[in-house]
């Protein structure tokens, strides 16, 4: 483990254009503020030795200790990680379904693991009145409710966990993008100091991520909606061409390449399409499966989590063919390329793959 | 009038302190005592914007018929007396030599830059004998412990008059002491006495 | 402080030069006094205040010097003795008035200007020389060389003022302000003050009328009638001497506390009588002949003043004017680099230079002890820099200013005024503020900044200053940032006074100099009257002072205002007790490790909370903590307990 700190951390990865603003380095200290989609360096911090560069998913990651440690298993080079059970998966409760993005999977899951005392809370993402999506840590069902649907911005979950005081001892699940979820494994597998016991968290759902709006997109949001009164987003699968705001009443639609500008150029460089390192990864169903969640079991705790959920009637299922199967390798592989070549492109050295720790050989078969 | 007489003239007194700590009201109430026995004295401050945190020194010239220059030229000093141990140095840093008498009060105030970690504040032991070191009579007079235990931090100034004058070293005594203590202090005079007599007896004559 | 009226003619009292300066105008029987705080100047005002009423004057806590110096003036029209005191920076700001009074003319009454000047900017932002603006605009001008002199030629300048009819100069010093020596004390006068302005209205008079610069040449013709007039006084005047031989291996020519340095040193080398030194104490216009007097005592003639060559190249232009067979020294000072133009006048480089000048080796000490002594100062004496008192508002208000910047993420900044707030450019103040001129100045740069949103300007600009600088000059600057739609914000650090001064009030205040009741100017009112939008906040508040001044930030809609409101803790502390108890809990402080790196000490930068290696933890000095506990709410582990006492 490499012996860096903050200063590091805004040099070779914030100010790099490789922050994903998932708060990881957030929260635990006075020095990173995470503030409208940006990390904030309040004060210089001197220490050479720092638990936000230690978690940052952009900095040097041992996916062979991370896997070893968080999944149990030899890290896997398939197209995206370990699959013990692939489903299509809805939430059977009409109000969670509603509220939910997709098919309200993630927060059925959330609220079975909750009643049955799997945690007493949730860490994941609230949005507040302007949208802008902030940690929040949900112990109940209006809670919950309060946390569905998705934000396209960057959101800074991870702060909540990190500021949690040393001695709470609350069991917890987390919601998280890809990059939250490498963050906590990377705490999972190098515990943390003068924190709350990492061993708390009990439950992680990674939810797919392609990329993310940043940067100028606050700002536009702001100036052409009247946020207070939206409802959702959405950008409605392939072919996507469109980005989606209701309100009560109405739909306004934006053609994607009007704000591609506001694609954020840090994801360029992330290469987990699925979360691989969470209990349970939860995409779209896509326009095949409109209203219905792809679901990706990948450990014990996720098997018998979703056990429960079936005893308990939360969710309903159906197997997911496999020409959606090969449409999702295919996408997270065209993933995991695209970020090897943006990574190589920006450090100019193929044997330089910045946070990527993986073989060379794997490297190489990936750039075929 | 005191029966004391002036050993040196001019006899150079060097007050120092940290900003706040209230040299000035020593080197008033010293001045205004000799000046009331008939000499003539110079008072020469440091302060203005020193009074946030930084050191002050005050220079007292004290003569028979000289009003002489209100900073004391280097090397100089005949008696440091320090409100905190690295001014203490500081000033002998300057102004002291091999016949310099040293009186201080040993309790630490530690600046805004040892706080923040840009400088380093010494040892205590090794300050104090590095001021023994450099000082041909040393005495340390624990000020604002005696103070502390009389229940007015605020008075550890008057103790350090007390033990100035107690040394013997200045043309003053108790009885010259005395009227201008009643004067400078007409409410709470008795404490300030009081911490006086404390400063004397420290000193032991 | 000692009482400067005391009724106690011909005792020798223990004064500071401005004790002096004060005393001596109550002896020239005056009736008015008026100043503005301004180190080292403000005991003047600062010991006729808490007499005024004793001696039945009128003494006045100005604005600012220009108005200070206009109705110390209005009382010399109505035939009233008045003295108006300032620091140097403050003759710059009653220049334009005085530039036309001397023109104008005066009442019946004298007035008298002084000038504390600051060589070295121990307490200022410049090292200016005051005389300088004797010279150019036209004032007689004196400098004291000790204690007993600045009470004297305080005295006798209001007689010189009223004998030309001119306004004259007193230019002191920090080393004589500030320092205290022992003064003879004169009779104080009985007066009864009857003030009456004297019209002079004949209608068939076609004489230039008084108080009027016109026609300025005549006028101009005059004052330099006047000037002459003051020369003839200072020909035989007893401010002026010489002591030493009749002809001396070196002729000091010195004025003002450089006569302390100057016989003091050559005292120290034994050379009474081998150095002459001619000490001048009326300086301009210049007493030429008795000047000429003196020249030939030396071949060598060395110059010590302070801060400008001012009475260098006054006997130099002098001297260059005499006859071609006239003695012909050479002249040694600030022009030939023998001592420094710039900073103060240093007594241990001067005894150097006297002592290679006459052919001596000095040395100050025993060589030994004087290396030893250095070498432990130096490895033994940290740095003590000056910061915020612990409690001060201002530390809370930078450290929310900070913070503010920080998240807005726009490279927004301070431009920074005059004031204790002023420090804020140190670690102190978190190195926030970023620009420093005279008073005021903040917001009128922040003026300029604020309309060059048409050429790409896009950082939010912060002015920053205090409540009695407000009132100095921020009030005219404002007017203009708000008329003109400029965008900053402009933040008033509302601390109950003029702090770095000594506590003095301003019409913010309720009480006036004298400690009668004063009419309350609200600033916020004012702010408000003039259409601006103004925010309250209360410093120790940091979450609402950062939220506020986000919002603020957000929006660009021309000059707004934001008023920290809370009182000096040295002004508070005097009445009240601490308001908390607070005390750092050794288990939960975590120090230097990862999640604090000692947030308390290494940044926040109390002199109250102090780092104990040792043990690894912080801890609170009890002497000097004031128990305000805004650390309290900055350590991030809540490790710093606050108790309300």
């Amino acid at each position: 483990m490499e012996a860096k700190g903050a200063r590091e951390l805004f040099e070779g990865v914030i100010d790099a254009g490789l922050c994903a603003s998932c708060g990881g380095c957030a929260g635990g200290c006075p020095y990173l503020l995470p503030y409208r989609g940006r990390i904030v360096l309040m004060d210089n911090c001197l220490l050479s030795d720092g638990q936000c560069y230690q978690y940052c998913p952009r900095t040097f990651t041992d996916m062979e200790a991370v896997s070893q440690k968080v999944l149990g298993v030899p890290f896997s080079e398939d197209e995206f990680g370990i699959v013990r059970e692939i489903f299509l998966a809805r939430s059977t409760d009409a109000e969670i379904h509603e509220k939910g993005q997709d098919g309200g999977a993630v927060t059925a899951l959330l609220s079975v693991a909750l009643a049955e005392g799997i945690i007493d809370g949730v860490v994941e993402t609230k949005m507040d009145d302007n949208k802008i999506p902030h940690g929040f840590i949900a112990r109940n069902r209006e809670e919950l409710l309060g946390c569905t649907g998705v934000s396209y911005e960057p959101s800074p979950v991870l702060e909540a966990l990190n500021s949690l005081p040393q001695e709470s001892a609350e069991k917890l699940g987390i919601v998280g993008l890809p990059c939250h979820v490498a963050s906590v494994s990377k705490m999972k597998t190098y515990p943390p100091k003068n924190r709350m016991n990492i061993d708390n968290v009990k439950l992680v759902i990674g939810l797919f991520c392609g990329w993310e709006f940043s940067g100028g997109f606050r700002q536009f949001l702001e100036e052409n909606f009247d946020l207070p009164q939206v409802d959702k987003f959405d950008i409605p699968h392939h072919p996507a061409h469109t980005f989606d705001v209701y309100t009560k009443s109405d739909k306004k639609s934006v053609e994607l390449e009007d704000i591609g500008q506001y694609i954020s150029e840090a994801c360029s460089y992330c290469w987990d399409m699925t979360a691989e390192f969470a209990d349970i990864s939860v995409g779209s169903g896509r326009a095949k499966f409109k209203g219905w969640n792809t679901v990706v079991v990948r450990t014990k705790a996720g098997a018998e989590l979703m056990d429960i959920a079936r005893k308990k009637g939360a969710l309903e299922t159906q197997p997911i063919p496999i020409e959606s199967i090969d449409n999702l390798k295919r996408a997270s592989l065209n993933k995991k390329k695209k970020a090897l070549s943006s990574i190589i492109a920006k450090t100019g050295d193929k044997k330089n793959l910045l946070y990527l720790g993986i073989s060379q050989d794997l490297a190489n078969k990936l750039l075929v | 009038m005191t029966e004391k007489i002036l050993t040196k003239d001019p006899l150079n007194l060097i007050i120092t302190g940290v900003g706040g700590q209230g040299n000035v009201m020593i080197s008033l109430t010293v001045g205004s005592a000799l000046v009331r026995e008939g000499y003539v004295v110079t008072v020469g401050e440091t302060y203005g914007v020193s009074q946030r945190g930084g050191p002050v020194m005050s220079h007292v010239r004290i003569s028979k018929e000289t009003q002489y220059s209100p900073l004391i030229l280097e090397g100089q000093a005949d008696i440091v007396l320090g409100m905190e141990p690295v001014e203490t140095l500081r000033m002998l840093g300057k102004y002291g030599n091999p016949n310099v008498i040293t009186m201080f009060n040993p309790r630490p105030i530690y600046s805004v830059d040892v706080i923040g970690g840009e400088a380093e504040y010494p040892d205590l032991d090794k300050l104090i004998k590095t001021i023994k070191e450099l000082s041909a009579k040393t005495w340390v007079v624990n000020a604002t412990e005696e103070a502390e235990k009389m229940g007015k931090p605020i008075v550890a100034n008057t103790i350090l008059i007390g033990a100035l004058v107690g040394s013997g070293f200045l043309p003053l005594d108790r009885k010259s002491m005395e009227p201008v203590l009643r004067e400078r202090f007409p409410k709470a005079f008795e404490l300030n006495m009081k911490a006086f007599d404390r400063g004397m007896e420290l000193i032991g004559q | 402080m000692p009482d400067i009226a005391i009724d106690a003619p011909g005792t020798s009292q223990l004064f500071m030069g401005n004790e002096a300066i004060a005393r001596g105008a109550l002896e020239a029987g005056i009736g008015f006094a008026t100043a503005y705080p301004g180190t080292p100047s403000s005991e003047i005002l600062g010991s006729l205040a808490p007499v005024a009423k004793k001696m039945g004057i009128y003494a006045e806590w100005s604005v600012n010097e220009i108005v200070a110096t206009e109705a110390a003036a209005g009382a010399s029209l109505a035939g009233v003795r008045a003295i108006t005191a300032m620091k140097q920076l403050g003759v710059n700001v009653a220049s334009d008035f005085l530039s036309i009074l001397v023109m104008s003319g005066l009442g019946k009454g004298g007035l008298v200007l002084v000038s504390c000047d600051d060589p070295g900017a121990i307490s200022s932002d410049n090292e200016e020389d005051a005389r300088n603006l004797a010279k150019s605009l036209g004032m007689p001008l004196l400098e004291p060389g000790n204690f007993q002199e600045a009470k004297d030629m305080t005295k006798w300048l209001f007689d010189l003022s009223e004998e030309i009819d001119s306004i004259c100069m007193l230019r002191s010093v920090t080393r004589i302000a500030h320092s205290r020596g022992n003064v003879k004390l004169g009779e104080l006068p009985q007066k009864e003050h009857k003030a009456y302005f004297d019209q002079i209205h004949d209608l068939r008079d076609v004489k230039p009328t008084k108080f009027m610069p016109h026609p300025v040449p005549s006028h101009h013709a005059a004052l330099l009638k006047k000037l002459e007039k003051a020369r003839e006084r200072f020909e035989s005047s007893p401010f002026n001497w010489y002591v030493g031989p009749d002809k001396a291996d070196l002729l000091i020519i010195t004025c003002g506390s450089c006569w302390f340095y100057s016989r003091d040193v050559v005292k120290e080398l034994k050379l009474e009588d081998r150095v002459g030194i001619l000490k001048l104490g009326t300086l301009w216009p210049l007493p030429e002949k008795f000047v000429e007097k003196h020249l030939n005592k030396s071949q060598k003639i060395l110059f010590v003043e302070e801060v400008d060559p001012f009475l260098e190249r006054s006997v130099m232009e002098m001297a260059a004017s005499l006859p071609p067979d006239s003695p012909r020294p050479t002249f040694y000072g600030k022009r030939s680099g023998h001592l420094n133009a710039y900073g103060e006048m240093d007594q241990d480089v001067l005894i150097k230079v006297i002592a290679s000048m006459t052919g001596l080796t000095y040395q100050p000490r025993d060589i030994e002890y004087a290396k030893k002594a250095e070498e432990l100062a130096k490895n033994y004496v940290p740095e003590r820099s000056i910061a915020f008192c612990p409690g001060c508002p201002h530390r809370a208000t930078f450290w929310s200013i900070k913070n503010t910047l920080k998240l807005d993420g726009r490279n927004g900044f301070v431009v920074g005024d005059i004031g204790c707030y002023g420090l804020a450019l140190r670690p102190t103040g978190f190195y926030q503020s970023r620009s420093h001129y005279c008073m005021g100045s903040g917001t009128g740069v922040a003026n300029g900044l604020g309309k060059l949103g048409q050429h790409g300007f896009n950082q939010p600009v912060l002015a920053v200053c205090g409540d009695s600088t407000f009132y100095h000059a921020v009030i005219p600057a404002l007017i203009n940032g708000v008329h003109n739609q400029s965008n900053f914000i402009l933040i008033i650090l509302d601390n109950g006074g003029t702090a770095m001064t000594g506590f003095q009030p301003h019409p913010g205040s309720e009480l006036n100099a004298m400690g009668e009741p004063a009419k309350f100017i609200s600033m916020e009112d004012l702010c408000r009257s003039m259409g601006a939008h103004v925010e309250i906040c209360d410093p120790f508040d940091l979450k609402n002072t950062t939220a506020t001044l986000l919002e603020m930030m957000a929006k660009d809609e021309g000059a707004k205002v934001v008023v920290m409101r809370r009182q000096c803790e040295l002004i508070r502390g005097r009445k009240e007790k601490p308001p908390y108890k607070v005390h750092v809990d050794p288990d939960e402080c975590i120090g230097e490790a990862c999640g604090c790196d000692r947030l308390c000490t290494r940044v926040f930068h109390c002199p109250g909370l102090i780092w104990d290696k040792e043990s690894g933890k912080s801890r609170i000095d009890e002497v000097i903590c004031t128990g305000c506990g805004v650390c309290a709410d900055i350590c991030p582990q809540g490790a710093i307990v606050k108790e309300a006492a």
